[in-house]
């Protein structure tokens, strides 16, 4: 009985959370698609029907613990991954950002040239019966009035409208007035182009401030040109998302769009030289600054844990110690780190007693981070190898010690390649993180010095994934597209390295 | 003597050294946080003014809302370590425990895409999020909800690859025997392996909140405003932004913001040991 009870709260409870889940799945679902986020909606969709079969269905008993975790395994771990490798086949960019439709309308609206008088006039923003945008169009100096909508325009005589202490028509038959909190709502009514006469319309300027604009650009969408009626030129769509002039095709029209160029941002990395020389230099120095890193940070702690791995007084409180810089929050270190190397007033001059710019010279920068890291990291590879140490058995090195071998050469020829055997995954895996350490990078130099490598996006101290970084959120142009390509490119180095260690773990061999 | 000396006089040198290589810089911030001078410049090595000033500045500047930093901080980093060890122990749990086709292509996929570094697909993720934005603005770029959520999806290979280490090390003979007894699949994860697991659970959503704790830069390009920020952020952006050289702020700022870190660190030190050797890097 009281099973009974229990399972049937806890399918209510089920149900009850299954439904709230739904309906804000829903919600969310209906939203994305309303802004016309097809991808992101369908994806909501497809999560509500897998929700819903998986939790009331007897379909599979595994995917009841899974469905949740795969969920947020395919949205933020999947899809980024797929949408990189998208987004590196695009021309995407500042200036390139929009979808097409949204690009070329935004090119036409801007492709408007205020008439020969810059003429303007007060207005009030209404709506006719019908339920349009219109506006009460005033035109003081020759006391005429009338109404106009995106089609028509309907004079008013003047002995019907009323008029406020300005002269300004505030009301006239077949025109309602809108409120300004209404129309700050939405900016709807101010993008459209109400008639006025001939090629002339008036585009809303301010709240009560019309001018007569002259379309320029027309876009054809039959022929898919745009056309500029005043000078007659012609803008062809280039396929790397920019409307470009007939004739010259560096004459380009913006906003452009994103737009598939396939391999070109690949073949940037390897042609373009401005992209090459700073890549390959960056290349170079992650490669030195993970290798240092690890080497640096394994000697130092293999030292450690040789020193300490016998019963010597104090050990437990050395042990504390040492693991300190591991336990703080590395953000913290890193920015305290990053004061002590301030020229003026840091404490690494002080102590020193030198002036030393610390992150203006490239030697002196990547010194400091090499110093850093090999605070950072050490205390990780003394704990490691304090277990590893212990792990090795003794017989060997007594057998040695007997055969008259000195201690150095029990730890050249023995403990060392033995510890090397079972420590090589982690140190690849060390390397691997080092490879990507983007916080180390960007919290103490922020990739600089700047001056010794292409003094704009690639510093002297930049890895490869700060680099990437720079590209894509730097205060240059943003190009997401080349960030993805470089990107793409870091994962296949990564993976590569990571695969290499875990066939060393022969991790891969111990499931099945 | 003379043997003592040889034996152990190297060991000693050499833990002091680096001992005083750890501790320079923690000492130093201490210094700084009680001092007046707003630098990390080393006046003396022995403290010679004892000021609250710092502190006090962090609590009552309008300038720097601190305490709302480390709320966000602790609400962020701990409803991500909750609910990442709730959805990914239940992953975990039929990964390891169940039986069914294309087990083996799911493990290897999920070992595969842990070792993706979630920074790799930055740019993405921020254009997902942008786009989310544009329809549900609670949970898109610049809030907090919607990094919580990143931070989930992004951690969820490789907790559930940690958490399958932990579970795997579980003896399965329990839950055999309540399966013999006719215990069903749910049942057995509720009534058996959860209690038994707690413990493991529960230090596995505390590590979690220690990565989270020290997430800085999808935090950074996520929270824009001022008092959505977290510590990490604030922080960094209190001495990088205009109040350049306000480090005594600062100092006392990263210390408290570093304490409990440190002691869930030290507390757990045990566990992290294990689970480095198991190849898990901390950030």
């Amino acid at each position: 009985m009281s099973g009974f009870v229990r399972g049937n709260f806890a399918f209510m409870g089920k149900v009850a959370l299954l439904a709230i889940v739904t309906a804000i799945l829903a919600l969310l679902t209906e939203h994305a698609f309303v802004q016309k986020e097809y991808a992101i909606g369908s994806f909501l969709l497809f999560a509500i029907l897998a929700l819903n079969f998986t939790y009331l269905t007897k379909f599979s008993i595994p995917l009841k613990f899974f469905v949740p975790g795969i969920l947020f395994f395919i949205a933020f771990v999947i899809a980024p991954i797929i949408f990189t490798l998208s987004m590196s086949t695009y021309h995407y960019q500042t200036g390139n950002i929009l979808g097409k439709v949204e690009a070329t309308e935004q090119v036409v609206t801007l492709g408007a040239e205020p008439d020969a008088n810059g003429t303007t006039f007060d207005i009030n923003v209404g709506e006719t019966p019908s339920g349009d945008f219109a506006i009460l169009v005033s035109d003081i100096a020759n006391n005429k009035f009338f109404i106009s909508t995106k089609d028509a325009r309907t004079e008013v005589p003047a002995s019907s409208v009323t008029l406020d202490e300005n002269g300004v028509a505030t009301a006239a038959p077949g025109f309602t007035l809108i409120s300004a909190e209404t129309l700050s709502k939405s900016d709807d009514y101010s993008r459209i182009h109400y008639k006025y006469q001939d090629k002339f319309y008036i585009g809303i300027e301010g709240q009560n401030v019309g001018a007569v604009f002259q379309q320029s650009l027309t876009y054809d969408k039959a022929a898919g040109v745009i056309k500029n009626v005043v000078t007659g030129d012609t803008y062809k769509d280039n396929g790397r998302g920019n409307w470009a002039k007939v004739g010259a095709p560096d004459e380009m029209l913006t906003p452009g769009w994103r737009a598939p160029i396939w391999f070109e941002n690949y073949t940037k990395l390897v042609s373009d030289e401005k992209v090459r020389t700073p890549l390959i230099k960056v290349f170079i120095w992650t490669v030195v600054f993970a290798g240092m890193s690890v080497l640096t940070t394994f000697a130092l702690g293999l030292l450690l844990a040789m020193a300490l791995n016998r019963k010597i007084r104090g050990r437990r409180i050395y042990r504390s110690i040492l693991i300190l810089p591991y336990a703080m929050p590395s953000v913290m270190s890193i920015l305290i780190w990053a004061g002590m190397f301030d020229t003026e007033f840091g404490a690494i001059n002080n102590l020193l007693h030198t002036h030393i710019a610390w992150f203006t010279d490239a030697n002196f920068a990547r010194g400091a981070v090499l110093l850093v890291n090999l605070w950072l990291g050490f205390p990780y590879f003394y704990l490691i190898c304090s277990g590893s140490l212990q792990a090795i058995p003794t017989e060997l090195q007594e057998a040695a010690a007997i055969d008259g071998a000195n201690p150095r050469q029990i730890f050249r020829k023995i403990t060392l390649p033995l510890l090397l055997q079972i420590l090589s995954p982690l140190l690849i895996a060390s390397f691997a993180f080092n490879f990507n350490n983007f916080n180390l990078i960007y919290l103490l130099t922020g990739g600089g010095p700047r001056e010794t490598l292409d003094g704009q996006i690639a510093g002297a101290t930049d890895i490869l994934i700060s680099y990437t970084y720079q590209i894509a959120f730097g205060n240059n142009t943003q190009d997401f597209g080349l960030a993805s390509a470089i990107s793409v490119l870091i994962f296949v180095l990564v993976a590569s390295i990571s695969l290499y260690g875990l066939k060393k773990s022969k991790v891969m061999e111990t499931f099945g | 003597m003379n043997n003592w000396v040889r034996e152990n006089l190297w060991r000693h040198v050499l833990a002091i050294a680096v001992c005083l290589f750890s501790l320079f810089p923690l000492y130093l911030v201490v210094l700084s946080s009680l001092s007046t001078n707003g630098s990390l410049h080393l006046t003396s090595f022995v403290p010679t003014e004892f000021s609250l000033k710092n502190f006090r500045f962090l609590f009552n500047s309008p300038k720097i809302p601190f305490m709302h930093w480390v709320q966000n901080s602790l609400v962020i980093a701990s409803t991500v370590a909750i609910c990442s060890v709730v959805i990914g122990a239940a992953s975990a749990f039929a990964f390891s425990r169940l039986k069914f086709k294309g087990k083996k292509f799911g493990i290897q996929l999920l070992l595969l895409v842990q070792m993706f570094p979630a920074i790799l697909a930055l740019s993405a993720v921020y254009v997902i999020m942008e786009r989310v934005y544009r329809f549900a603005p609670q949970i898109g770029l610049g809030s907090q909800a919607g990094l919580v959520l990143v931070y989930l999806g992004g951690s969820m290979g490789v907790n559930i690859w940690l958490l399958k280490g932990f579970v795997d090390s579980i003896p399965a003979e329990l839950d055999e025997a309540a399966k013999i007894d006719g215990a069903s699949a749910v049942q057995t994860y509720w009534l058996i392996f959860v209690p038994l697991a707690a413990p493991v659970l529960a230090v596995v959503s505390l590590l979690s909140f220690i990565g989270t704790f020290n997430e800085f830069i999808l935090a950074r390009l996520f929270l824009v405003e001022m008092d959505g920020r977290t510590v990490a952020v604030g922080l960094q952006q209190f001495i990088g932004g205009q109040y350049s050289q306000n480090w005594g702020p600062f100092a006392a700022g990263s210390i408290l913001a570093s304490i409990p870190i440190v002691v869930i660190f030290l507390s757990l030190q045990k566990y992290i040991v294990n689970g480095l050797t198991a190849g898990s890097v901390k950030g």
